[in-house]
C-alpha cells in the first residue's frame, strides 16, 4: 500500500510529459489528416478554384455557398441523404433487434449464426452495392422473378427515383443491421437472467418484460450505435453509387462532392458542399449528445 | 435473456432466418458465379446453375490483375490495421491511466475525427498527399485510414484498459519495469480481446474502403480490391458473370478473417467494448 | 596478377550497364479497351526500329470515363511518371486549359499542312484547339445504323433516309414478324456517354449547335423536337419500354441475337455481329448513315481516340517522336487489321491489304466522312453530364422534355461561367 503510493508519487512529475509523449502519434496523425485538411477545405470554399479550365484562382467570399443554396442539385442531394438517413438508421435499429432477439435463442451451436451476423457486417459497400444492383435487376434479377413468379407485374426499380432509393435503403439496412444485431445482442446478454425471473413471478406477459426490461436497458448500448450508424448514413456513398437511379435523381451529398471536386475538378464549390455535409454531421452529434446528456439528468 | 420455453420449432425458425439474411446475398453471387451467358439472362431464373462453368473465374483473372488488388488490399488492411493498433494503444493507455487534466475532452476530440465525412476531406487530403508525393502509394490510403479508425480502437482499449486492475500493472513495475515496458508485457496482453476485437474494426474497415482508394490511388500497382471490382465494367458492357466471381474471390479472405476471429469480435462486443 | 584481373572484371561489370544505358524510357497509357496486346506489339516493333528506346504500357479502365478519372488524377498531380496517353476525342479542349498536354505546333514545324493533311478533317480540327495541336488522331469511330438486310429484303424495303421513315419500316417488319420480342429500333437511352449522342443525333441533324464560337448556343425547340422524336419510338412500340436502361452494349448484343431491326452502335458492333460466338444475324447485316430528321442533315457522331503527350514528361522529345510514328498510316493500317480498328485517315480505308482484312470498311467511309465532333470545349464532362443525365430521366418518364431541357440549360450555363 505504501509503496504504491510512494511509487506513484514518484510517477507524477513525469505523467504529464509521458502522458504527452504517448498521446503525440495520435495528435500528429489527427492534425495531420484532419485537422490541417480542414483548414484547407475552408480556405478553398471562399476561393473560385477550377482546375480544369485554367481559370485563375481567386477570392470569392462566400459565392460558392450562395451557388449551392441556389443549386437545385445540391437540395436534391440533400433531400436523397436525408431521406436514406431518415429511413436507414431507425430501419437498421428494428431490424437489428430483431436479428438480434432471433440470434439470442438458445441455439446449441452459436458458430453459424454468429457468422451470419458477421458476415454483412465485413462485406465491403461497394459489394453490398453491386449485389443489390444484381438482385433488382429489371430483366435478370432475382427481386422481379420473385414478383413475377408471385403473378405481378415486375418493376424497372432503376428507372424510377423513388424505387431506386427504396432498393438503396434496403441495400443499406440490410448491410447496416447486423453490426447493430451484435451490439444489441452484446447489451442483451448482459441483461442478469433474474430480472425476467422476477417478472414471470408478477405475471408480466412476454410483450410487458420486453418493453420494461429489455428496451430499457438496452438504450445505451444503441445509442451510441446509433450516432456511428447516422454519422455514416450521411455520408453514404458506395451504394447509392453502385446502384443508381434515373440520371442523377438519387445522387447523395457525398456523391454531388465527389463529382464536383474529382470529376469536373470544381475545388472551391466542392468544398463550399462539403463544409454543408460537415456542418450536418455537427449538428447531428450535437443532438445526440444533448440527448445522452439529457437522458443522464 | 434465455428462453427455455420456446419451442424447437420456433428455434429452427429463428435460426433460419438469420442465417438467411446473412447468407443469402453471398450464395446467390456465388451461384450467379457458376452460370454462363445464357443461363443467366434465362427467364424465369434457375436457382442454382444448371450447368456450372468456371470460365467466369478465369474470365475475372485474366482480364484484371486480380491478385495484384487482393494484395493491395491485405497490404494496406495490414498496414493501417497494425498502425492504428499501436497509436491507439498508446492513446487509450494515456487516457485510461495516467493523470491527465483534459480527459474528457481529448476523448471527446479523437472521437470527433469520425464526424468529418471522408468525402469532405477528400480533395484536401489529395492536395497533402500530392505535396508529399504519397500519392500512388499504400502511405495514401493507410495513414488516412490510420485516423479514420482511431475513435473506435480508442474508444475499445479505452474501456478495455479500464478493466485491468492497477496492482497488476505496478507490480509489475516493482519488479523493475518501465511504465512502458509494463504497457507491453502486462496491460495488453490482459487486454487481448480488446485488441483483438480493435484490431478486426480496423482491417475490416480499412479492407472495406472504396471513396479514398479510388482518389488517391489510380495506378494499377497500387489499386485495392473495391475499386478493382468496378473495373471489370467496360465501356459499353456490364459483365455480371465475371463480377460475381470476382466478388466471390473477393469475399474469401473476409469470410477467412471472421472465422478467425468471429469469437474474439463477439467477445469483444459483448465485454462493452462499443458502450464507450 | 589476380586482384589485376578482378579490378577489370569489377571495371568491366560497372560499366556494362552505362554501355546498355536507354536513351529513353517512355510510359504510355492506353485504357483497356484499345487492345493493349495489340499496342504492345507495335511498341516493340518502334523498340528494334529505335534502340536504346524502351517503351511500358500500363493499362487503365475499360470505359471512357474510368480513363479520364485516372488521368484527372495524375495529371492534376503534375505527376512526371507518364510520357505520352490516349485522349478521347472528346478531351483535347480540357487537355489544352488546364495545360496537361504539349502542343505539339513546335514539334511539327511551320508546314502543319504537310504534317496534318492526311487526315479525316473532322480529326484534325477535334485536335487542335485554339491553333494549337494537342493529340495526334490515333483511332477513328462513329456511329453507325445497322439494320436487318435479310427483313428489310423480305419486306422490299430500302434503308431509311429518315426517323419517320425508320419508324413506318420497323413497324410494318414487326406486324409481318408477329414476334413480340422483336425490337424495330435499339438505341441508348442510359446515362452512359452514348446518350449524349443520343440527345446529339437529331439536334444536329436540325442544324442545331451545343457550343458555337466558344459560346454557349442552345436551341429549345431543336432539342425538344430531338427528344420527342425518340419518346414517340418508344410510345409507338418501335423502340422497347424500358429505352432508359439501354446501354451501348444491350443495343449490340440485343442485335446479335437477332432482337432487333435497326440498331445504333459504334464500330465494334460489326464484328460482335458477323464473327460472334453465339451470332444469329452473320451475313444478313447491313450498315448505313444514321437517318435524318425530316427536312435535316444525315449526321452521325464521331468517337475515336488520339495521342498526346504529357505536359509534366520529362522525355518530351522522345515522347513525340513515339506519337508521331504511333499516328501514322502505317500504323493505322497494321491497327485496322489486326484489330478492325477505324483509320483516322482517308487513304487507308482504300487501302486493298485493309479492305481484305475488314472489307466492311469500304461502307463505314461515308459514314465516318459524316460524323461530327461533340461539342469542343473544356467543361466537356459538364456538358456530357447534362445531356446524358436529361436525356435518360425523359426516356425515364421522369421529367418532361420541357423540364430536361431548363436543367440542360441551367447545368451547362453554370459550367461554362467566366
Amino acid at each position: 500500500m505504501s509503496t504504491r503510493s510512494l511509487r506513484d508519487r514518484m510517477l507524477d512529475p513525469s505523467d504529464r510529459a509521458l502522458a504527452l509523449l504517448l498521446l503525440s502519434p495520435a495528435i500528429v496523425l489527427i492534425l495531420a489528416i484532419v485537422a490541417w485538411p480542414v483548414a484547407k477545405l475552408l480556405a478553398n470554399s471562399v476561393m473560385d478554384v477550377r482546375l480544369s479550365q485554367g481559370v485563375p484562382v481567386r477570392f470569392v467570399g462566400l459565392e460558392n455557398y450562395a451557388a449551392a443554396l441556389a443549386d437545385g442539385m445540391f437540395w436534391r442531394a440533400v433531400r436523397n441523404t436525408m431521406i436514406i438517413v431518415v429511413v436507414t438508421v431507425p430501419g437498421a435499429l428494428v431490424v437489428g433487434l430483431a436479428l438480434a432477439l432471433l440470434a439470442n435463442m438458445p441455439f446449441r451451436s452459436r458458430g453459424p449464426i454468429r457468422l451470419a451476423l458477421l458476415l454483412p457486417w465485413a462485406m465491403p459497400l461497394a459489394f453490398v452495392g453491386l449485389i443489390f444492383a444484381w438482385f433488382f435487376h429489371s430483366e435478370y434479377g432475382i427481386v422481379n422473378d420473385v414478383i413475377r413468379r408471385l403473378g405481378y407485374t415486375p418493376q424497372i426499380w432503376f428507372n424510377s427515383p423513388a424505387l431506386t432509393l427504396a432498393a438503396i435503403c434496403i441495400a443499406t439496412i440490410w448491410k447496416t443491421s447486423s453490426f447493430m444485431a451484435l451490439i444489441l445482442l452484446a447489451g442483451l446478454q448482459t441483461i442478469p437472467n433474474s430480472l425476467y425471473e422476477a417478472a414471470e413471478v408478477d405475471g408480466a406477459s412476454k410483450w410487458t418484460q420486453f418493453r420494461e426490461i429489455t428496451l430499457p436497458l438496452l438504450v445505451p448500448s444503441m445509442l451510441v450505435a446509433l450516432i456511428f450508424r447516422t454519422l455514416t448514413a450521411i455520408q453514404s456513398f458506395d451504394i447509392p453509387f453502385s446502384m443508381p437511379g434515373p440520371g442523377e435523381e438519387t445522387q447523395t451529398l457525398a456523391m454531388y462532392i465527389q463529382q464536383q471536386a474529382v470529376d469536373y475538378l470544381d475545388l472551391g464549390y466542392g468544398s463550399a458542399v462539403a463544409v454543408f455535409m460537415f456542418l450536418l454531421s455537427m449538428a447531428t452529434t450535437w443532438v445526440y449528445l444533448r440527448y445522452i446528456r439529457g437522458d443522464e439528468r | 435473456m434465455t428462453a427455455p420455453q420456446s419451442s424447437q420449432a420456433l428455434r429452427w425458425f429463428a435460426a433460419a432466418i438469420v442465417l438467411a439474411n446473412g447468407f443469402f446475398p453471398a450464395l446467390w453471387i456465388l451461384a450467379t458465379s457458376f452460370k454462363n451467358e445464357v443461363e443467366l439472362t434465362a427467364k424465369p431464373i434457375t436457382w442454382w446453375p444448371e450447368n456450372p462453368v468456371l470460365t467466369n473465374y478465369i474470365a475475372a483473372f485474366k482480364d484484371q490483375p486480380l491478385p495484384v488488388y487482393l494484395m493491395n488490399s491485405a497490404i494496406v488492411a495490414l498496414l493501417s490495421m497494425a498502425l492504428s493498433l499501436f497509436v491507439a494503444t498508446l492513446a487509450a493507455y494515456a487516457i485510461a491511466r495516467l493523470r491527465l487534466k483534459h480527459r474528457q475532452l481529448i476523448l471527446t476530440t479523437i472521437i470527433a475525427v469520425s464526424m468529418f465525412p471522408l468525402v469532405t476531406l477528400m480533395v484536401p487530403l489529395f492536395e497533402i498527399m500530392r505535396g508529399l508525393d504519397l500519392l500512388n502509394s499504400y502511405w495514401a490510403l493507410v495513414f488516412p485510414y490510420t485516423v479514420l479508425n482511431l475513435p473506435v480502437c480508442t474508444l475499445v482499449l479505452v474501456s478495455f484498459f479500464q478493466e485491468i486492475p492497477r496492482d497488476l500493472e505496478n507490480a509489475a513495475m516493482i519488479d523493475g519495469c518501465t511504465r512502458l515496458g509494463a504497457l507491453w508485457r502486462v496491460v495488453v496482453p490482459l487486454a487481448a480481446p480488446g485488441v483483438f476485437t480493435a484490431g478486426t474494426l480496423a482491417f475490416v474497415n480499412a479492407w472495406d474502403e472504396f471513396l479514398l482508394s479510388l482518389s488517391m490511388n489510380s495506378a494499377v500497382a497500387y489499386r485495392t480490391l473495391p475499386v478493382g471490382i468496378q473495373m471489370y465494367q467496360g465501356e459499353y458492357a456490364f459483365p455480371w458473370p465475371t463480377i460475381s466471381a470476382a466478388l466471390v474471390i473477393g469475399l474469401v479472405p473476409v469470410v477467412i478473417v471472421i472465422l478467425l476471429f468471429q469469437e474474439r469480435v463477439v467477445s469483444g462486443l459483448t465485454a462493452g467494448g462499443l458502450k464507450g | 596478377m589476380r586482384s589485376r584481373l578482378v579490378a577489370a572484371l569489377l571495371a568491366l561489370l560497372c560499366a556494362w550497364p552505362s554501355l546498355a544505358q536507354d536513351r529513353a524510357n517512355l510510359r504510355v497509357f492506353v485504357g483497356g479497351q484499345q487492345r493493349p496486346d495489340i499496342m504492345r506489339e507495335l511498341f516493340r516493333e518502334y523498340e528494334a526500329a529505335n534502340p536504346g528506346v524502351k517503351v511500358k504500357l500500363e493499362v487503365g479502365g475499360a470505359s471512357s470515363d474510368l480513363h479520364q478519372k485516372y488521368l484527372n488524377m495524375v495529371l492534376t498531380a503534375r505527376d512526371t511518371s507518364i510520357d505520352a496517353f490516349l485522349i478521347d476525342i472528346i478531351r483535347p479542349a480540357q487537355f489544352a486549359a488546364a495545360g496537361w498536354a504539349e502542343p505539339l505546333n513546335a514539334y511539327l514545324g511551320n508546314d502543319l499542312e504537310t504534317a496534318l493533311g492526311g487526315y479525316l478533317p473532322a480529326y484534325r480540327a477535334a485536335n487542335t484547339i485554339n491553333g494549337k495541336v494537342i493529340a495526334l488522331p490515333a483511332l477513328a469511330d462513329s456511329l453507325f445504323l445497322y439494320y436487318r438486310k435479310d427483313l428489310l429484303e423480305k419486306y422490299g424495303e430500302e434503308p431509311p433516309k429518315t426517323w419517320p421513315e425508320l419508324a413506318r419500316i420497323a413497324k410494318k417488319i414487326q406486324a409481318g414478324e408477329r414476334n413480340p420480342d422483336l425490337q424495330g429500333l435499339s438505341f441508348q437511352g442510359k446515362a452512359v456517354e452514348g446518350a449524349v449522342c443520343t440527345f446529339l443525333l437529331p439536334y444536329w441533324s436540325q442544324g442545331g449547335e451545343i457550343i458555337r464560337d466558344g459560346r454557349f448556343a442552345f436551341d429549345r425547340a431543336k432539342a425538344e423536337a430531338g427528344l420527342d422524336m425518340w419518346l414517340g419510338m418508344v410510345r409507338d412500340g418501335v423502340a422497347k419500354r424500358n429505352a432508359a436502361e439501354v446501354s451501348t452494349d444491350d443495343t449490340r448484343k440485343e442485335f446479335q441475337a437477332g432482337k432487333v431491326i435497326f440498331g445504333v452502335v459504334w464500330g465494334y458492333g460489326w464484328n460482335h455481329f458477323q464473327k460472334g460466338a453465339d451470332t444469329k444475324v452473320s451475313g444478313n447485316v447491313g450498315v448505313t448513315t444514321l437517318p435524318a430528321m425530316p427536312g435535316g442533315e444525315p449526321v452521325s457522331c464521331m468517337g475515336g481516340w488520339n495521342w498526346a503527350v504529357s505536359a509534366f514528361s520529362k522525355q518530351k522529345e522522345e515522347a513525340v517522336k513515339l506519337i508521331r510514328w504511333l499516328s501514322t498510316p502505317y500504323v493505322s493500317k497494321q491497327l485496322a487489321i489486326r484489330g478492325s480498328f477505324h483509320p483516322a485517315f482517308t487513304s487507308v480505308y482504300e487501302d486493298p491489304e485493309v479492305l481484305k482484312a475488314v472489307p466492311w470498311f469500304q461502307d463505314a467511309l461515308p459514314v465516318v466522312a459524316t460524323a461530327r465532333a461533340r461539342p469542343i470545349t473544356p467543361v466537356y464532362k459538364q456538358v456530357s453530364d447534362a445531356l446524358r443525365i436529361n436525356t435518360n430521366v425523359v426516356m425515364a418518364g421522369v421529367k418532361t422534355p420541357a423540364q430536361a431541357l431548363d436543367e440542360i440549360e441551367q447545368r451547362i450555363a453554370r459550367a461554362v461561367r467566366r
